[in-house]
């Protein structure tokens, strides 16, 4: 996770420049914001039609064992960090849960889980869009946090299904990788 | 004039008794229910130390045995392993320390599975490595739905695999769709109810 959150921070130094990214009515929007209000914290996002052609991520291909491709629909990316600011809930993860669960309706809870002591969580949430497939991933951490949201394919959803478990750092590493790192 | 005053209540009367018919085949059709619920132990939460909560439903089941590939050795495997399940289901908690869990915070599932329809067919204990119990539930002769509960001295594991399943796909499946190594190969039933 650390990782994953890690890479996030490192597409914006790429970028050399932050703007906001806050989708509106999505889900993604209200995720963020909720954070935001949930943590008294702020985001950063990171520009979309620039990181168009920078992601060649490999870990379908690690997983199926084929040529390099990329998960996420090229496009579909939205990302949004929150770096060097306090996300410790202090014990109240089960609220933050159960208040996600009910902002993300329409949405389907594939894995939720936590670490309190560690002051980590980890959300995988789905949504069918038309013949593709809504994923949003978002990581906390006692310091940091990401939200990312992919429009993924059945048949790559079917493949990360089956590890669901490393399905969060999958495809945050996938959203958040460009060719020069 | 008999006969009218009697009718309301005649009414009456068959209105309560398919009231009760239906309430009746509504309790059976939830107690014949392989899908068990896992959100009582949801306050536990608050005191474990980690907390895992996989839902994979109807679905998304239906899209994994649809796209995965039937070239690729591996995958065909697995896709005929999740063909015709309905759903998996993974609840698990972890605790820093023993005593944070009771007996009566599993009785609520406990309770589910004591219902007509399941049967257990392995009840395993020991002090070192805790218990586990496997249940299924057959509609007619059909197996539908199995459930696992493992428990340890500080971990407590609830898995709920419905449709089409038995102990040999249990096994088969264990590392895959967030069902966690359970290490029941070679596992002998050892008592059914």
């Amino acid at each position: 996770m650390k990782k994953s959150i890690g890479i996030c921070f490192a597409v914006v130094t790429l970028l050399g420049s932050l703007s906001v990214t806050q989708a509106k009515g999505d889900g993604f929007g209200e995720v963020v914001k909720f954070i935001e209000q949930f943590y008294h914290v702020k985001h950063q996002g990171i520009p979309l039609l620039a990181r168009a052609g920078l992601k060649t991520a490999t870990t379908v291909a690690r997983i199926s064992g084929g040529p390099r491709r990329q998960i996420a629909e090229a496009g579909s990316v939205k990302v949004a960090y929150f770096d060097d600011q306090d996300f410790r809930s202090n014990g109240s993860y089960v609220g933050f849960k159960s208040s996600m669960n009910s902002l993300l309706t329409g949405w389907s809870p594939l894995i939720q889980a936590a670490s309190p002591k560690e002051e980590a969580q980890t959300y995988i949430y789905l949504r069918e869009a038309g013949d593709k497939f809504n994923v949003m991933v978002v990581t906390i951490e006692p310091r940091e946090a990401c939200v990312v949201q992919v429009n993924l394919s059945p048949a790559s959803l079917a493949k990360l299904m089956r590890n669901p478990d490393e399905m969060g750092n999958t495809i945050t590493v996938d959203a958040t990788t460009n060719d020069n790192q | 004039m008999k006969s009218l005053s009697r009718t309301p209540l005649k009414s009456a009367k068959l209105a309560a008794l398919a009231v009760f018919l239906m309430l009746g085949a509504t309790a059976t059709a939830m107690a014949q229910n392989p899908r068990i619920q896992t959100s009582q132990l949801d306050g536990l939460a608050a005191k474990a130390s980690e907390t895992v909560d996989v839902n994979i439903d109807e679905s998304l089941m239906a899209l994994t045995t649809k796209f995965l590939s039937s070239k690729d050795d591996d995958e065909r495997k697995v896709k005929e392993l999740v063909s015709g399940l309905k759903g998996i289901y993974v609840k698990s908690f972890e605790f820093e320390n023993e005593g944070q869990y009771t007996d009566a915070d599993l009785e609520s599932i406990r309770s589910q599975l004591r219902n007509p329809g399941w049967s257990r067919i392995i009840n395993a204990r020991s002090k070192k490595d805790g218990s586990i119990e496997v249940y299924l539930m057959h509609t007619g002769t059909q197996v539908s739905g199995l459930a696992v509960l493992a428990t340890e001295l500080k971990e407590i594991t609830v898995i709920n695999i419905v449709g089409p399943v038995d102990l040999e796909k249990l096994t088969q499946l264990e590392g895959e769709f967030g069902i966690p190594e359970l290490g029941l190969q070679g596992t002998a039933p050892k008592r059914k109810n």
